[in-house]
């Protein structure tokens, strides 16, 4: 199966705001994420009280490597899937949900949320945007770009990599 | 297929650096993350043993700059080489949209560079692609040994039709790894829009 591309856009990428918004309200985390199973963030949301996060990139790329991994261990096991995966530290928490086939819900936490709450909220949360990813699979935006695009970026690479 | 973010507008590719245990993908990948200007790059991470075997993978974001309003961005990941961590390597394909192929020019690795390419085949077939239908760059490396291989041999064993554009490459020291690059992410770039 070819991995289709999962864009966000408009209405719906406001609503994933919104339920990452929403998650962080409910569970006192600090940083919600909604990833694709390659490693990109599709959106993401920060406490406004939180320091400075890690780099997503490398957040989001570690998360789909640990979460490609375990689906792979539960196949090894006869298992469909193994779900939530949480990962706690003596301060910070990782909890990480599937949103949908395509798709994961990414909460970082400190020791003031409740884990239950992180849970709970976070399995609601992976669900809403299991919809939401569902939908944008069904009603991709168009992407306009030409060969203007592609004569730009080449002058690009031009610059970053030499002639 | 690339990733687009529409909100962020930002447009990312997947390239991974493919090829038999210690043909150079790393060192690739350090090399890059070594001459690449801070602010046009992220963090490197790598997933490794403690001989400094690639385990998982070793990642690094690059970012190209603003085309058409549109941050472009790559990121390249490589697979662990050794044979029996196929498992973790089919993992990294996911999505992917381009392939640097590292092969190694030393004798005794003739062999090995034909059984990653198979590999390779195996695990694209998993996700219904086929290495026809990706931008693919053959990097020959280690060209700086003594007993180095004639480059049409290396090729004749991974890619006996003459497909993919080939760099000669001394990864150690730095020689081809950027023209390698920049000849993926020039033949991603010229899939967007094009509707493959």
């Amino acid at each position: 199966m070819v991995e289709p591309s999962l864009v966000l856009y408009g209405g719906p990428y406001e609503r994933a705001m919104d339920v990452l918004e929403e998650t962080l309200r409910e569970t006192g985390a600090r940083y919600a994420l909604f990833i694709d199973r390659k490693g990109f963030v599709l959106a993401h949301k920060e406490a406004l009280w939180a320091p400075k996060p890690p780099p997503l990139d490398s957040l989001a790329t570690l998360v789909a490597g640990n979460a490609a991994a375990t689906q792979a261990l539960a196949k090894l096991l006869g298992e469909a899937r193994f779900q939530e995966v949480v990962h706690q530290g003596e301060r910070m928490g990782l909890y990480v949900d599937e949103a949908g086939e395509h798709a994961l819900l990414v909460l970082v936490f400190d020791e003031n949320a409740p884990l239950g709450k992180v849970k709970l909220y976070g399995k609601r949360a992976a669900e809403a945007l299991a919809r939401l990813a569902a939908e944008a699979l069904a009603n991709p935006p168009k992407l306009n770009l030409d060969t203007q695009y592609r004569e730009e970026a080449k002058a690009l690479l031009d610059e970053l990599f030499g002639n | 297929m690339s990733t687009i973010n529409f909100a962020n507008r930002e447009i990312n590719f997947k390239i991974v650096y493919y090829g038999p245990g210690l043909s150079g993908k790393t060192t690739n990948l350090k090399w890059i993350y070594g001459k690449i200007p801070e602010g046009r790059k992220g963090e490197m991470v790598s997933l490794a043993t403690e001989d400094e075997r690639t385990l998982f993978f070793d990642f690094l974001p690059l970012d190209l700059g603003e085309v058409k309003g549109f941050k472009t961005r790559f990121h390249l990941y490589t697979v662990p080489g050794q044979v029996f961590y196929n498992a973790s390597r089919k993992l990294i394909l996911r999505g992917v949209d381009g392939i640097v192929f590292v092969a190694d020019s030393a004798p005794n690795r003739l062999r090995a560079n034909a059984e990653s390419m198979r590999n390779m085949r195996e695990n694209l077939a998993e996700y219904g692609l086929k290495v026809e239908d990706l931008p693919v760059v053959l990097q020959v490396n280690k060209r700086d040994l003594p007993d180095a291989l004639p480059v049409e041999m290396v090729r004749a064993v991974v890619d006996p039709e003459g497909r993919f554009p080939v760099f000669e490459a001394v990864a150690t020291e730095g020689k081809g790894v950027f023209e390698t690059l920049k000849e993926v992410s020039r033949l991603v770039l010229a899939r967007v829009g094009s509707g493959a």
